[in-house]
């Protein structure tokens, strides 16, 4: 007898199990095609070249491997490191975050594109130059499709008779000037509350800003019709049924 | 020993069914910034936003036809639908990230959502200062909703549901009913929620102008700061984070807006309600004013020690703004991450490790352990030598005080300390992911992994677009465990293996089987 009922049991475990089968194997299924879906859209975006032409003819960064310093690092290290600058080479924000003591109040050489806003201010303006590779090789992303990593960049504090000559700054489909500034590098600028930034006193406009087009992703706005169609016809369905419900 | 029920079919129905719900939500939640695209000619976004909603909205509609059902939700109903809800929402959330093309991979734009549901902060997105402003909204929109919880925001959205969802809220790692009703609670917290909305977008404003920023560039701001500061989130505009904005009103506001979305809703509400005393006796509220406190004139020491600073401003907008974002698990940046570890020396980092670990108070958009646990097993420890040390007749006694005076119980305490020692096993557990997979040291391993674990989102670089899948997949686990505090996702995962192991309810039907239908 208990054989039977342990078989009997056993039975209706297996048939409890196969009737909760399909809804987790749904949703799973659900879950992949989900993902194939994005994944075909995705891929199926025009893949434009680069949007703008690099800017050539930048001076080579200041180092060419990386580097890391930490506040308790001897003074002898940190001068150790300048005497491996490259002459005439140009400051990176990788190198000014990785090292800040290393050009601490010394003059250097920037190179980036003004992104976001030109903040005008009492005697200057702020402005945020990017020198990531979207700035400086394969300008702005959405015209083309090269992931390059995070943006990048440094504040730049540019006195009036400066910040004039920029034009718009770069945002989603444009790319913003691409300058050159001379100036101080500050690691804590009390007059920025502590702030790393490159006080400018000289710019030059390397390549002015342009609009970027985003080519259209066809596929995407048919799939996304498409998707709105059925969502319309759920709802219309799941109406149907909750008024025969109701009935 | 009590046997745990295999879930039946109905089971499977009701889940279904409060799932399509969520999903509904977040359909609903994408459509909000299309109007932004289609303004913008921001066409590719704006397919991918309508593309995420209708097919979110269409999971929604198909699930309200066929899996309404008249049962009410039990507490592992209520504990499994909220982690699927983080789990699956997140995925569903993640299609217009995904065909946007910003990210590595779909693990990438996966992780994207999670961090911005869970309002953790961290970013893997590839050129965020180009990034559409659709997008920007809509990354910021996710937020909001995450930092309110899921639950809440279909709540307010649908009005629906009633006691039947009070599972819900609670499962959300939101254990206390500030109203008898759950839905008038949603419907409180969406009231502070547009209060602090309304003031602090008419303050950030005029600050954001006289910073200098152009009226549209403005208002966007200022929507933006508000969503992911009030959330503890923590996303910005600018890949800069706060430091873009060199104003010291903005750093202000964004700070006490931090500290707001620190609160718990309970001492919201007894703000609103004028109870000054409530707020000054709350358990959380002293401990916070303590732990706070220390860490503050730790962190001063080690940047005044290293010479990082030298006047009280730069330690004021630099040091305390960066421990207010990390406590309040906001994760918003006046530094390069790097700075942190190259500028800080070790005392101020250390300091902020601690911040992040503790986070906020429980019931706030905050994370972390909480304050509130840190408490409760601080003064379980304390009970424990009192009782040792008393005579063995001596009955001890300890109280705190969280709405009313109330006596800690032993299993409260208990609680409190195996969910602290779960948030410690997640830092471990990133850390010891990130050691193994990428070339970084303890202490950047520590640091961002417990930046992650309590949903902070201050990075120092270890989180980047290229990090390694493995990492990534941790991360991802790491953030929605401490989101949702551990409970309902290990009750998630005892629900499945109970599929397999778990024993038939007493006096249920018997599932009709093929033998069943030919009989007839």
């Amino acid at each position: 007898m208990k054989g039977r009922a342990r078989l009997d049991s056993d039975r209706m475990r297996e048939r409890d199990r196969r009737r909760v089968r399909w809804p987790a194997l749904a949703t799973v299924v659900l879950l992949a095609l989900l993902l194939a879906l994005t994944t075909a859209l995705e891929r199926a975006a025009p893949r434009a070249d680069s949007s703008a032409a690099p800017v050539t003819g930048l001076p080579s960064p200041l180092l060419d491997g990386p580097v890391r310093c930490a506040p308790s690092d001897p003074d002898a290290r940190i001068t150790e490191l300048r005497g491996t600058l490259r002459e005439g080479g140009r400051l990176t924000s990788a190198i000014a975050t990785a090292c800040p003591r290393l050009l601490d109040g010394r003059q250097v050489v920037y190179v980036g594109e003004v992104v976001g806003d030109v903040l005008t201010r009492d005697g200057g303006a702020w402005a945020w130059v990017n020198d990531d590779p979207y700035a400086l090789e394969v300008g702005p992303f959405g015209a083309h499709r090269e992931r390059e990593g995070f943006s990048g960049g440094l504040a730049v504090w540019l006195p009036d008779g400066l910040h004039e000559q920029l034009g718009a700054p770069g945002r989603h489909g444009r790319r913003g000037d691409v300058v050159q500034v001379e100036g101080v590098l500050l690691r804590a600028d009390p007059s920025d509350g502590g702030g790393l930034n490159v006080r400018a006193d000289a710019l030059t406009v390397l390549a002015p800003g342009v609009a970027v087009d985003e080519p259209l992703n066809e596929p995407l706005v048919v799939a996304a019709a498409v998707a709105a169609l059925l969502a319309l016809l759920s709802w219309a369905w799941a109406r149907r049924r909750a008024r025969a419900l109701e009935r | 020993m009590s046997t745990v029920l295999r879930p039946n079919v109905d089971d499977l129905r009701i889940i279904g069914f409060y799932l399509g719900k969520v999903l509904g939500g977040l359909g609903l939640l994408m459509l909000i910034p299309v109007p932004v695209a289609l303004l913008l000619a921001e066409w590719n976004a704006a397919a991918a936003l309508v593309l995420g909603a209708a097919i979110s909205s269409s999971v929604r509609w198909l699930a309200d036809a066929h899996l309404a059902t008249p049962r009410p939700l039990s507490w592992a109903h209520g504990m499994v639908i909220v982690a699927l809800s983080w789990i699956v929402g997140s995925a569903f959330a993640a299609i217009p990230m995904h065909v946007s093309g910003r990210f590595t991979s779909a693990l990438g734009a996966y992780f994207e959502a999670v961090s911005a549901l869970t309002t953790t902060g961290m970013s893997v997105i590839h050129d965020l200062d180009h990034l559409e402003a659709s997008m920007t909204l809509y990354r910021h929109l996710l937020q909001i909703a995450g930092g309110l919880g899921i639950i809440i925001v279909i709540l307010a959205l649908f009005s629906a549901g009633g006691s039947r969802v009070g599972t819900l809220y609670v499962s959300e790692a939101r254990d206390e009913r500030i109203l008898p009703n759950v839905l008038r609670t949603s419907r409180f917290i969406t009231r502070v929620t547009s209060a602090f909305l309304v003031v602090s977008v008419a303050a950030l404003v005029p600050a954001l102008l006289s910073a200098g920023f152009a009226p549209v560039r403005a208002i966007e701001h200022a929507f933006a700061l508000f969503f992911s500061s009030f959330s503890t989130g923590g996303f910005s505009i600018m890949q800069a984070s706060v430091v873009y904005y060199h104003s010291t009103p903005v750093e202000l506001i964004v700070m006490l807006l931090m500290f707001a979305g620190m609160l718990s809703f309970a001492l919201h509400h007894a703000l609103w309600s004028r109870d000054l005393r409530e707020f000054v006796d709350h358990l959380e509220t002293r401990t916070l004013a303590f732990v706070g406190s220390g860490l503050l004139l730790l962190l001063g020491l080690g940047l005044v020690r290293e010479g990082t600073y030298t006047g009280l401003s730069a330690l004021v907008r630099r040091g305390l703004f960066t421990l207010v974002s990390a406590v309040s698990s906001t994760g918003h940046q006046v530094n390069a991450g790097e700075t942190y570890l190259t500028d800080w020396g070790v005392l101020a980092p250390a300091a902020l490790v601690g911040a992040m670990a503790i986070g906020g108070m429980a019931s706030s958009t905050a994370g972390g352990i909480k304050a509130l646990r840190l408490a409760l097993a601080f003064k379980g420890v304390v009970h424990d030598i009192r009782r040792f040390l008393l005579p063995e007749a001596a009955v001890v006694v300890t109280t705190y005080h969280v709405g009313r005076r109330r006596i800690l119980r032993p299993e409260t305490a208990r609680a409190a300390t195996t969910v602290l020692l779960l948030f410690v096993l997640s830092f471990l557990l990133g850390t010891m992911t990130a050691l193994l997979t990428s070339g970084v040291t303890l202490s950047e391993a520590l640091f961002e992994s417990v930046s992650i674990g309590a949903n902070i989102g201050i990075s120092i670089g270890v989180v980047t677009p290229d990090m390694s899948p493995a990492l990534q997949a941790v991360a991802i686990v790491q953030m929605i465990l401490g989101r949702l505090e551990f409970v309902s996702v290990l009750v998630l995962l005892g629900y499945l293996i109970s599929f397999r192991r778990g024993a038939r309810p007493l006096g249920a039907p018997r599932a009709r089987t093929h033998d069943d239908r030919t009989s007839r």
